[in-house]
């Protein structure tokens, strides 16, 4: 490994690319579209530079299995999403709208977790580049909590449905 | 081009200059995991158009699967670059927000569309 020592003296601080600014090539207010879209251009690049100027390179490696994660817990945002929409078209009860009470909850929870990911993935890499250890996620714990929770209340509606009728 | 290097191979693994990266097989993981997602993401579409078809919104149905087959094609050729582009030896493996933060509103958008199709079922 080309950069394994994780020095706790070397503190590099966030270096934030002052010279461009979003607002740095405001015209007359007459193209507002293509400023707007200058701007968010700028703006991506800003923020990607920000990130790369924080700290110091790290072992591709490191960024490559950190990379991995954020698309491992993309999928499982993409599974939840998909298993609501499954649940939605296949679930047959005879009370009309149960099925919603499972499929929306499994649908925001994967949006949740697709927001949580990239959050998580920025927050590790900046700390890897400044060589400070890496937070634990609260990810895991919400994604089990939320599967047994619209598990436990898939079986209660199960039953409601059958008693009902 | 290999992106562990000019003729590297598996006899090459424990030895590298210094400065340089050692081989390694992580720009390969990282494009299958880029492949994986792309293919979920296609998945996706088909559930969401085949839903909007069941709820009588065909137009929703049509943009979205088209919408969603461009994203899975995006998706699958920015982790073909990594190949390309990423990775090489004895150059720095750059992260990407941008990419990953177009991936998280395209889940995001897909979760909407899914939810505006299962309340509409």
């Amino acid at each position: 490994m080309s950069d394994s020592s994780f020095e706790t003296g070397a503190s590099p601080s966030e270096k934030p690319a002052a010279a461009e600014s979003p607002h740095a090539d405001l015209g007359d207010g007459s193209a507002g579209r293509g400023r707007e879209l200058r701007r968010r251009r700028l703006w991506g690049a800003w923020h990607e530079r920000r990130l790369e100027q924080t700290g110091s390179d790290l072992d591709p490696r490191f960024t490559f299995a950190n990379e991995r994660t954020f698309l491992a817990w993309n999928r499982t945002a993409l599974a939840l999403i998909a298993a609501g929409l499954a649940a939605a078209q296949f679930l047959k009860f005879n009370l009309h709208g149960l099925r919603l009470i499972i499929a929306v909850p499994l649908i925001v929870l994967g949006a949740v977790l697709a927001l949580a990911s990239y959050s998580h993935w920025e927050d590790s890499e900046r700390a890897m580049r400044l060589r400070q250890p890496l937070r634990y996620s609260w990810m895991p714990r919400v994604l089990s909590g939320g599967i047994v929770a619209i598990a436990l209340l898939g079986g209660i509606l199960a039953i409601i449905d059958r008693l009902a009728h | 081009m290999n992106p562990r290097g000019p003729g590297a191979s598996i006899g090459d693994a424990g030895t590298h200059e210094p400065g340089q990266n050692p081989p390694t097989l992580a720009p390969d993981r990282t494009t299958l995991a880029w492949t994986r997602s792309a293919l979920n993401v296609a998945g996706s579409g088909i559930l969401i158009a085949r839903a909007a078809f069941m709820a009588d919104l065909d137009a929703l149905g049509v943009a979205s699967a088209i919408a969603i087959a461009a994203i899975a094609l995006l998706t699958w050729r920015h982790g073909q670059r990594i190949d390309g582009d990423r990775g090489l030896q004895g150059s720095p493996a750059h992260h990407q927000p941008v990419a990953l933060r177009w991936l998280t509103a395209a889940t995001l958008l897909i979760g909407v569309v899914a939810i505006v199709v299962t309340v509409a079922i």
